[in-house]
């Protein structure tokens, strides 16, 4: 017997997406008999990963179930759509990294459960450690120090949490309108 | 796949899996356990302490007895029920120190031989008491056994309504309440940016030279307040002692056990009092740090004015302001808490180096500063964040680097923002 499966198909498959716009889709149940099914949720979400418990907070949440009358039918994909939020942005930090999803559980009998999951992007967050984040933030600073019409220390890579050592006295002077009476 | 039951969890990368229903089964046990505790102490207390009590206040029938013999805070009385004599032994004194209206304390007020009221008890006749009054302590005792109702029922009633529903369930019933919270503010309030910290703490203070002056986080005053919590105590116990040693050698009968022992307590007490006097003279001779900026929240890729006050009688190697990007990771580790940080950005906005400030006239200094595009905005859950501040720091001749710290706020500026 074919194994109990989840698909799911994103509209717009694999491109990031932006806040405020529509993230829809559909989902499929395979290997699973219509008896067999009690209820079935969908869920977009955003969890975290990393150093840190996970926290994990649900956005859209619609929960079908035959107690309640609904009515399932695994030959039929079921459709779902939702307007994402502002925030948190997908991240891919050093301790914590935010993984957005849709999720569909699907309870069976017995206690079963089979899960399908696709991760998606919301936003476009640059990686702290990745070389475009720097450059962008060297471009910025350069940016900073041009309007302030003098120069301006570079970004930092921090070596380890909770660098405090001061740069060595060889670094250029930032000083924008610094003025000590 | 369909999962199986599993007893035993087992790590997989950044999650665990393994039985769920094992896990309720053992959460509920844990939580019936407490609240069968919080039953059996609160039916053990009622039956033997407070439903005595009342009945001795309420039930108990009053009669005159004579005393016969005392013996402690013990009396042996006689008295009278229905012409039926009777013997008991009794305290002489109710349970309460405060008294009722019918008591008066003192072992010497029963004599021998004289006649007093007392109440005896209408079930079982042979039980009498000479003083009456309710134990103040008593209600003390029975909030044990009512917390670990509370944590048990409230844990059971949990697990009941969690069993058998998924993470995502449980996680959505949590948003819908938040919502609802929310719902009950007005539009103005509501933050457009969930779990992004709200802006409202930075910018209630205006600033006299750019739009906002921004708050200090971790006060001086609290580390001194630390310091001075840990000196005090510490130094009063140790002092003690040393008045002991120190008489000790005085009398000319030294105890040198006694003084070795000290030796080390007194150099943790000499230090923790060299620290304290560093700190209140860091906080008091460096005088206040102000930074004002002209924009809340700020934005990735956007540029903000920034306004540095920094007073105090001071001769300083360097001076910088540093813009930066902390995360922080909150986990449990057995029964502890542990919190990791890792500083992700760091960038230089302002520094000045062998500069001389003076009482009245403070450096004051205006720059501006970015935010990388491109860069993570603020974050805030609850075992996860990410925070943008302003650390103000120097090298004061003579003294230790110090540093403080300004949170601000940034938004995420993606495509199609929307405003609800």
């Amino acid at each position: 017997m074919k194994e109990p499966l989840v698909r799911i198909r994103l509209d717009g498959n694999g491109r990031v997406y932006h806040p405020g716009e529509t993230f829809s889709g559909e989902y499929r149940m395979e290997g699973i008999a219509l008896e067999e099914i009690k209820a079935v949720e969908v869920s977009v979400l955003w969890h975290t990963e990393g150093k840190g418990d996970e926290d994990l907070a649900v956005h859209d949440f619609h929960r079908l179930s035959v107690e309640n009358g609904d009515q399932i039918d695994p030959r039929r994909p079921g459709r779902f759509s939702t307007v994402l939020p502002n925030s948190p942005l997908s991240y891919r930090g050093v301790l914590i990294k935010i993984r957005w999803c849709v999720r569909v559980r699907v309870f069976l009998t017995r206690g079963r459960e089979v899960l399908g999951e696709v991760p998606f992007r919301l936003g476009e967050v640059l990686p702290p450690r990745s070389a475009t984040f720097w450059a962008r933030a060297r471009r910025s600073e350069e940016g900073v120090s041009s309007n302030e019409g003098s120069q301006a220390a570079g970004p930092e890579r921090p070596a380890s949490p909770g660098n405090g050592h001061p740069p060595g006295d060889d670094r250029p002077l930032p000083a924008a309108e610094a003025t000590v009476p | 796949m369909a999962r199986s039951f599993r007893l035993y969890e087992k790590k997989r990368g950044n999650r665990w899996t393994g039985s769920k229903r094992f896990g309720s089964l053992g959460e509920g046990l844990f939580f019936a356990v407490f609240f069968l505790l919080g039953c059996v102490g609160l039916v053990f207390i009622l039956a033997t302490q407070v439903i005595p009590e009342w009945r001795v206040n309420h039930a108990f029938v009053e009669s005159q007895c004579t005393v016969l013999q005392t013996r402690g805070g013990e009396a042996q009385i006689e008295y009278s029920v229905s012409g039926k004599p009777h013997l008991a032994w009794t305290r002489t004194a109710s349970a309460s120190d405060s008294g009722g209206p019918d008591q008066q304390e003192g072992p010497g007020r029963f004599a021998e031989g004289g006649r007093y009221p007392c109440w005896y008890d209408p079930v079982d006749p042979d039980v009498a008491v000479l003083a009456r009054g309710y134990t103040w302590w008593l209600w003390l005792t029975l909030s044990v056994p009512i917390s670990f109702l509370l944590i048990g029922g409230g844990g059971l009633i949990y697990t009941v309504l969690s069993l058998g529903k998924s993470a995502e369930r449980r996680a959505a019933r949590v948003t819908r309440s938040a919502s609802r919270d929310l719902s009950e503010k007005t539009a103005t309030t509501r933050s457009p940016f969930p779990h992004v910290p709200p802006a409202d703490q930075i910018t209630d203070s205006p600033g006299t030279e750019l739009a906002y002056r921004l708050p200090m986080a971790g006060s001086p005053a609290w580390t001194l307040g630390l310091w001075l919590a840990a000196c005090l105590p510490w130094n009063g116990l140790v002092s003690l002692f040393a008045v002991v040693a120190v008489n000790s050698v005085w009398e000319g009968h030294p105890d040198w056990i006694m003084i070795l022992f000290l030796i080390p307590f007194l150099a943790i007490g000499i230090g923790l009092i060299v620290v304290f006097v560093r700190q209140l003279v860091l906080a008091t001779a460096i005088g206040p740090t102000l930074l004002e900026i002209s924009d809340q929240p700020l934005y990735p890729g956007g540029k903000c004015d920034v306004y540095l006050s920094q007073t105090g009688l001071l001769r300083m190697n360097w001076l910088e302001v540093l813009l930066v990007c902390d995360e922080e990771a909150t986990y449990r580790h057995g029964t502890n808490t542990r919190t990791e940080s890792h500083r992700v950005f760091q960038q230089s906005v302002f520094r000045r180096d062998q500069l001389e400030v003076q009482h009245g006239m403070p450096l004051a200094a205006r720059f501006a500063a970015e935010v990388p595009c491109g860069a993570m905005h603020s974050f805030k859950a609850e075992h996860n964040e990410v925070n943008w501040k302003f650390i103000v720091r120097g090298e004061v001749a003579g003294w230790p680097n110090f540093e403080r710290s300004f949170p601000v706020i940034v938004c995420p500026n993606g495509h199609g923002i929307s405003k609800s």
